[in-house]
């Protein structure tokens, strides 16, 4: 094999490596993230049920951490998704502290379920499945 | 636009690089399927350079799949005949002795238009001339001209010329490629006798300086006609 033919091999190998870990990483990152947003808002909702209001401290706590963690996650997804896809997620969090901070119930709620309803159905066009495919 | 100037950047070392990878024949004499490679990276690469909001990786993650999958072809190719004919399809033979094959013509979604003028590019203008005309993989026409109508060759006429192989340029734009000298095993004060003859004062007025293996040099000045005289044959130069 001339030298060409190896460094030739090589770099296929690479490549292949690199697409390999470039489509796993997106699969778990996409994933880990909308898990976490699901994972909070279900703990924001049964504490909303809990306490009956979102005066209170511990839902205070939670949005933050809702907050914290999605931009913490974002940042990462914009290197391997279309920032405009993910934004709404960004924005309604945002809404929720607003409402926090109104002491807007009916509002907060509704944001709420818009957070959790695109943290779905992001995991459904972002994930891999044949439906994407096709 | 930093941010355009910096991706359009990358996505050109990339393409750069894969373009390489692919080899040279990617350049010139394409097989279908290397053709739709390259009209695809062409639409690829323009995506992730124009929109901001699209990472970069979404431009460089299918151009990376797409040669991945070329070389996965090419490889293929080699390996299995029926493979390489299923991909690049089969040499046709669109004039054979008995004439124009119309049938193979309309089968590779030609008109004879089509071939009379493969067949002027070839330089043979009538179709008696030619005893077999192909149709190969990448698209062009090989053409075997019938033996009345084949150039003259030194072969025929018994002439026995001594070879003078590829000529090495020497002077290239009043520099000399250091590389090539020292493969025609010549020295700086070769280069100048070989000016000195052909009556050019200085190094940078030469345009070009060539030399064959049977020593037929090659010289000319700027703004001037070319000379050609013999000079030494490069004996013992391996090309």
């Amino acid at each position: 094999m001339t030298k060409f033919k190896w460094f030739q091999l090589i770099s296929i190998l690479v490549l292949l490596g690199v697409l390999v870990y470039v489509v796993v990483i997106e699969d778990v990152l996409v994933k880990e993230s909308l898990d976490s947003v699901s994972k909070y808002c279900l703990q924001i909702e049964a504490t909303y049920a809990q306490m009956g209001g979102i005066k209170n401290s511990e839902i205070v706590r939670l949005t933050d951490n809702l907050e914290y963690s999605w931009l913490k996650n974002e940042e990462r997804l914009c290197f391997l998704v279309n920032h405009k896809s993910i934004q709404e997620i960004g924005v309604e969090i945002s809404r929720l502290r607003s409402y926090l901070e109104k002491d807007d119930d009916k509002e907060f709620c509704a944001s709420l379920n818009l957070v959790q309803l695109y943290a779905e159905q992001y995991n459904h066009f972002m994930g891999a499945s044949i439906h994407n495919v096709l | 636009m930093l941010t355009i100037v910096i991706r359009a950047i990358v996505i050109y070392i990339v393409i750069l690089f894969l373009y390489r990878l692919m080899g040279k024949r990617q350049l010139g004499e394409m097989q279908p399927f290397e053709l739709v490679l390259t009209l695809i990276i062409a639409d690829l690469a323009t995506i992730p350079m124009a929109e901001i909001s699209v990472p970069v990786l979404h431009g460089i993650v299918p151009l990376l799949t797409l040669v991945v999958m070329h070389f996965i072809i090419t490889l293929l190719s080699r390996w299995s005949t029926k493979f390489s004919n299923f991909v690049s399809g089969k040499p046709v033979i669109v004039i054979d002795p008995n004439g124009v094959d119309y049938k193979a013509i309309k089968n590779l979604n030609l008109s004879l238009d089509d071939i009379m003028e493969s067949l002027r590019g070839e330089g043979y203008f009538k179709l008696e001339q030619v005893e077999y005309a192909i149709m190969e993989t990448n698209g062009k026409i090989s053409v075997l001209p019938k033996s009345n109508f084949a150039p003259v060759t030194n072969g025929d006429l018994k002439i026995k010329v001594q070879e003078g192989g590829v000529p090495i340029n020497i002077v290239s734009e009043g520099k000399i490629i250091a590389e090539n000298l020292k493969l025609a095993q010549l020295s700086r004060k070769d280069v100048d006798m070989m000016l000195d003859r052909a009556k050019i004062k200085r190094l940078k007025d030469c345009l070009v300086l060539a030399i064959d293996l049977s020593g037929e040099a090659y010289i000319q000045g700027y703004g001037e006609k070319y000379q050609t005289f013999k000079f030494k044959p490069l004996d013992g130069v391996k090309l």
